[in-house]
């Protein structure tokens, strides 16, 4: 039988630099979220798929990793971990007191299609409020987004909002069949300038039209908002969008906030402002998050909730991080172990191992051989710091 | 801050067909004209660089954000697909999908499951689907034409321009799948992270479209 060693499509070993770039984020992220109040709460790995399909999610069953349990039942991978902390947070927590926050450290699994490159496995990092409504709960949200990117040590960042009400407002005005609607949207969404505007030809009459035209470009600075406005007339969902600006401008978060209307994807899930964060060197967003009023009572708890999560490889991907190289090796005689630990200790982390050879001769060739600069020898008689 | 762009060219007749439109424009296009052994070519006198791909190398390389921009046909998005931003039809490399069937067949005549033959199997799977209708897809890389002839299939979808080839090996064109030209693509983060850049490239490209 022919054996091999390598890992399944979708997955790989992380080694050294990429588990430091994970940690790092990971430890940023989780260090900022109990500051603020969240909770931890880890689901299991496996769920049943019917939870998925119960809570009408919308990523494809295609992309759902499923397992055939002994009683025949249909699991999952976990494919995404706001719909199971939804699912605890209608059972478990039934009887706390909202709102509860709530984050995550865990691992996603989509499969992707072969030989995209992509992850199967994504690390997410990220946070669930739920039960709780209104203006302070979606800043406190933004202002968490902004500054979770931030704690990561990211450079050049945004987080860009939006609100499902603008477009739905505007769709529901426009007199058109229920299908032609869905293509629209699809349209804004893939911000598909040119079909959309050959699209809405035979709507122009309707007063909409224009602010929809419009729609994709609708993305940028606060500007944005005024020109929605003029285009749209008043509209509930930007008089908000200026109030969380207004209030983020003044908590000091104005520089790394911007906007897009033409945020219009999974329309029916999410239920009021959404957000996504760019960060330059990733090709995708690498934070994205909203609110989704609706779910938690599907499974049996009215809780409004709002959210995000982080991809942490893609904010690893655009850190530099310094992989710690090895200094020193120390040698020590018998009953010199103790010493030899405590210095140990006292230096940088990767940077000094023991050695365990019985000759000083043998520790320094490898030294040599694993490109160390020193070798520390401890005996009865005292230390000797050698040169390699 | 000025960004430079880069932007995937499907290599071959679109190829030439966006460096008249880049010329047109008013950029100087030698370098994609004279590549000689480089791959990444400069547009001296605008902040673009160009690389030539293969058709499916490009949405490859728009979606993961190594280009900003791409043009390639709304053939290769439809059976492909991916996430990214399709902001322009550039009107060039127009033809269309079509079912073409053996001259005097019905192709719809039958309760048989009929057989087709595509380059293009998640477009034929989709316009199947969409008519409710089971299939067998045959995949065939090379002259698609053939596997009717040899009697592999019973009908074809395949990319028509003037139907000559069609017409030639004895089959018809009975249906439109879907109408193809060369769309400009971008990446859905640098489109929000260089936002000025990448509209004002879209609006010359748009300006400078010619009437075919």
């Amino acid at each position: 039988m022919n054996i091999h060693f390598n890992t399944p499509e979708g997955t790989r070993d992380r080694l050294f630099a990429e588990c430091l770039e994970r940690r790092q984020v990971q430890g940023a992220l989780v260090d900022l979220f109990r500051r603020r109040g969240y909770a931890e709460v880890i689901t299991p790995e496996v769920e049943f798929y019917d939870l998925f399909v119960h809570s009408g999610s919308p990523l494809p069953q295609e992309t759902m990793l499923k397992i055939i349990d002994r009683s025949g039942k249909i699991m999952v991978m976990r494919p995404d971990s706001t719909t199971p902390i939804a699912r605890l947070a209608a059972t478990k927590l039934k009887t706390l007191p909202l709102p509860q926050r709530l984050y995550y450290d865990q691992t996603v699994f989509r499969s992707g299609n072969a030989h995209e490159g992509g992850s199967s496995e994504i690390a997410q990092c990220g946070v669930e409020m739920l039960g709780a409504t209104g203006k302070k709960a979606d800043l406190e949200m933004i202002a968490l987004a902004v500054d979770a990117l931030r704690a990561c040590g990211l450079d050049g960042f945004h987080i860009e909002v939006g609100h499902v009400g603008f477009y739905q407002n505007l769709a529901s005005r426009m007199k058109m069949p229920q299908e032609e609607q869905e293509r629209m949207r699809q349209l804004i969404e893939g911000k598909n300038y040119a079909v959309l505007n050959d699209f809405l030809e035979p709507y122009t009459a309707q007063p909409d039209c224009a602010a929809l035209r419009r729609l994709p470009y609708l993305f940028g600075g606060a500007e944005v908002l005024e020109e929605a406005r003029a285009l749209a007339g008043d509209c509930p969902s930007l008089d908000y969008l200026e109030q969380l600006y207004g209030e983020l401008c003044q908590a000091g978060y104005g520089d790394y906030v911007r906007f897009d209307l033409g945020l219009v994807h999974q329309i029916d899930y999410y239920t009021g402002v959404v957000f996504r964060g760019y960060a330059t060197g990733a090709g995708a967003p690498v934070l994205s998050g909203g609110r989704y009023d609706n779910l938690v009572e599907l499974f049996g708890r009215r809780a409004e909730a709002t959210g995000f999560a982080v991809d942490v490889d893609a904010v690893g991907g655009c850190l530099e991080v310094d992989v710690p190289r090895l200094l020193t090796v120390i040698h020590y005689e018998s009953g010199c172990l103790g010493r030899a630990l405590e210095v140990m200790d006292r230096l940088p982390a990767g940077t000094c191992e023991l050695s365990p050879c019985r000759t000083l001769s043998s520790t320094m060739n490898l030294a040599k051989e694993k490109g160390a600069l020193q070798v520390l020898s401890l005996d009865d008689s005292g230390e000797r710091w050698l040169e390699v | 801050m000025s960004q430079r762009l880069r932007i995937a060219l499907t290599k071959g007749r679109l190829q030439d067909k966006s460096v008249e439109l880049f010329e047109r424009m008013g950029l100087d296009c030698t370098p994609i004209r004279n590549p000689g052994r480089r791959l990444i070519h400069a547009v001296p006198n605008y902040p673009l660089d160009a690389v030539l791909a293969k058709a499916p190398d490009v949405i490859t390389y728009v979606e993961h954000g190594v280009c900003d921009l791409g043009i390639v046909g709304k053939d290769t998005i439809l059976e492909k697909g991916g996430a990214f931003y399709e902001v322009l039809d550039l009107g060039f490399g127009r033809c269309r999908f079509a079912l073409a069937v053996k001259a005097g067949s019905d192709f719809y005549a039958t309760y048989k499951t009929r057989r087709v033959a595509s380059k293009y199997p998640n477009v034929t799977r989709a316009f199947f689907e969409h008519k409710g209708m089971d299939v067998d897809i045959i995949k065939i890389e090379g002259s698609v034409e053939l596997a009717p002839i040899l009697g592999l299939a019973d009908g074809i979808v395949d990319i028509v321009e003037t139907g000559a080839t069609l017409k030639e090996n004895g089959l018809v064109p009975i249906e439109d799948v879907a109408q193809v030209s060369a769309r400009l693509i971008v990446n859905t983060a640098s489109m929000k992270l260089h936002k000025q850049e990448i509209l004002d490239f879209i609006q010359q490209c748009q300006a400078n479209l010619s009437g075919t």
